[in-house]
């Protein structure tokens, strides 16, 4: 091995010490940075309500609060589950997140769709994106039902949806 | 023993020597000297004020935005609380809040218009590529800290912004879903989203900003205001070369800068910057400013209700500056393919505009001879007005 002069060693040794503390801080720093990939959110159940009266063919919005999950404790936020009874098949717990950017949508009767104010998106009745930016269809919140002592039959809903948007 | 002899001197003295002693430690006074009376052209100083009303607008949005941290609380439960005891009872408080919303429409504005002049006069081309370069990434940090300040409230118009935009990212390909998590802090806009644009607003954006302004003066202090073409005219009657050798040879410092076009090296007349230019850099700062004073305190900054992500009636609008690209999400395709030619056109758009000094490289300044750029760029400006006017008239059903 040749040998180094003084000064290529104090060169050489200057580039280490920064390269040494820079990656002694990059660790923590983009570690940190980067933990919401890898931090799960925190699921729950929630009671939404009876259902019996909600009325067939006619999405009914029902309020439930929902905890978000993620970040340090916040109080839960209230959020919109789109009800919708048919005459045959399941029914459907619909969120009310625009799945092209989130916004709101609402169900307009005399559209006899689901429409979003931001971009004008919209959805048939089973949440089917018919018109309009969005991408997908709305998804629905996890949920299930139960029936109480009352014989009621109650929503329960997650706090996630069935579909990545 | 030193302090006594100092103060048997006279006064005028004493201060003298004290004056003599601090500009001997410090040089301080060589310093100012070195920026106030530098060469500057003598024609255009108005157009030239721009520029200058641009730093004083970014300094009045550091002070006010200084001033808005005494108050408000940037977490999902208090931001809007603070914002709205601000408004109510914090005295001067909201009229603070103005300047800082009127101050950052002013800016928008007014840094629009600087890049304009700029672009007009061809101020970019050689030697001072890199002003024009910084200068275009500082208008997209000036866009970002708008939007980013939009958030911040956490009101009904800012919930939406930050739903809305924060779910950009989504659509770019592979990396996309990974962005919009890490600006979250969640799959979902929550707590975290709120701190990580507060801290992306009041130290990732004004850092990156401060540092780009201070290479942005450097440039223009090392290669000196160019100014526009009408400066460098010569007299038809004579021979120009030797106008233009002449003009050289008297040029002041930093006049003319090495290697480049000649014609374009020295301004034929120049005056000291103070007190000619700094005079107009004042007024037209002043009567911004007094716009600003003005909407600030009678127009004021708005607060919609607490944000409440259950709603079926509320219609979420843009920010004015935000509307073209508002109306841009409704009409870009969403299916995943396409919208890696989305985000390519517009990533294209930006590259054009931020490398523009080197895409135009001729030395050709005057406007009217520069139709290869003057035309894409009117092109340019024309699409963002007409999707900004689409974007009105679907909101507001006009």
């Amino acid at each position: 091995m040749k040998k180094m002069s003084r000064r290529e060693v104090l060169i050489r040794g200057t580039g280490l010490g920064m390269g040494l503390i820079g990656v002694m801080l990059s660790v923590p720093a983009v570690g940190f940075l980067l933990s919401p990939l890898f931090t799960k959110q925190k699921l729950t159940w929630i009671t939404v309500g009876p259902i019996d009266e909600v009325p067939v063919n006619q999405p009914t919005a029902m309020i439930a609060e929902v905890p978000v999950g993620t970040g340090y404790p916040t109080p839960p936020v209230k959020r919109i589950v789109y009800v919708v009874k048919k005459r045959d098949g399941p029914t459907l717990a619909l969120s009310n997140i625009c799945t092209h950017m989130q916004c709101d949508v609402h169900w307009d009767p005399s559209l006899g769709n689901f429409l979003c104010p931001c971009h004008g998106g919209l959805y048939d009745i089973d949440g089917n994106n018919t018109g309009g930016p969005p991408p997908q269809p709305l998804a629905q919140w996890v949920h299930r039902t139960h029936t109480d002592a009352q014989g009621r039959t109650i929503l329960e809903i997650q706090n996630q949806l069935d579909e990545h948007i | 023993m030193i302090v006594s002899r100092w103060l048997t001197r006279p006064f005028k003295a004493r201060m003298r020597g004290s004056a003599a002693w601090f500009e001997d430690r410090t040089g301080a006074t060589e310093l100012l000297h070195k920026g106030l009376y530098e060469a500057v052209p003598k024609k255009g100083g108005w157009a030239y004020a721009l520029g200058s009303a641009t730093l004083a607008l970014i300094l009045l949005q550091l002070f006010s935005g200084i001033f808005l941290l005494l108050d408000y609380v940037p977490s999902v439960t208090d931001a809007f609380t603070s914002l709205d005891y601000l408004r109510t009872s914090d005295g001067f408080g909201a009229w603070v809040r103005g300047l800082h919303l009127w101050g950052s429409y002013t800016l928008i504005f007014v840094i629009g218009l600087h890049m304009v002049r700029t672009f007009l006069s061809a101020s970019y081309k050689r030697p001072r590529e890199l002003n024009w370069v910084t200068g275009a990434l500082l208008f997209f940090l000036v866009l970002g800290l708008a939007i980013t300040g939009a958030m911040l409230p956490w009101d009904q118009a800012a919930y939406w912004t930050t739903v809305v935009v924060t779910n950009i990212p989504h659509y770019l390909p592979f990396i996309g879903d990974g962005i919009r998590t890490l600006w979250r802090g969640g799959e979902f806009v929550g707590p975290i989203t709120l701190t990580r644009t507060f801290a992306i607003h009041i130290w990732v954006l004004p850092f990156l900003m401060f540092s780009l302004i201070g290479a942005h003066l450097y440039l223009l202090r090392r290669h000196g205001e160019f100014g526009a073409w009408v400066n460098y005219s010569t007299d038809p009657n004579e021979d120009e070369e030797k106008q233009i050798g002449e003009r050289i040879r008297r040029a002041e410092p930093p006049y003319p800068t090495k290697r480049i076009a000649r014609r374009y090296s020295a301004p034929r007349e120049t005056v000291p910057f103070f007190p000619d230019q700094l005079i107009k850099d004042v007024v037209m700062s002043a009567v911004l400013i007094a716009v600003i004073f003005v909407m600030g305190l009678i127009s004021g900054a708005p607060l919609d209700e607490p944000s409440n992500p259950a709603t079926l009636s509320y219609v979420p609008t843009p920010e004015w500056f935000f509307l073209p690209l508002d109306q841009f999400l409704v009409v870009a395709p969403t299916n995943p393919l396409i919208a890696i030619g989305v985000f390519g056109v517009l990533g294209i758009g930006a590259a054009l505009m931020i490398f523009l000094p080197f895409i135009d490289r001729s030395p050709e300044r005057r406007p009217l001879r520069r139709p290869e750029v003057i035309i894409p760029a009117l092109f340019m400006a024309f699409t963002v007005i007409v999707f900004a006017i689409l974007g009105i008239s679907r909101l507001y059903n006009l």
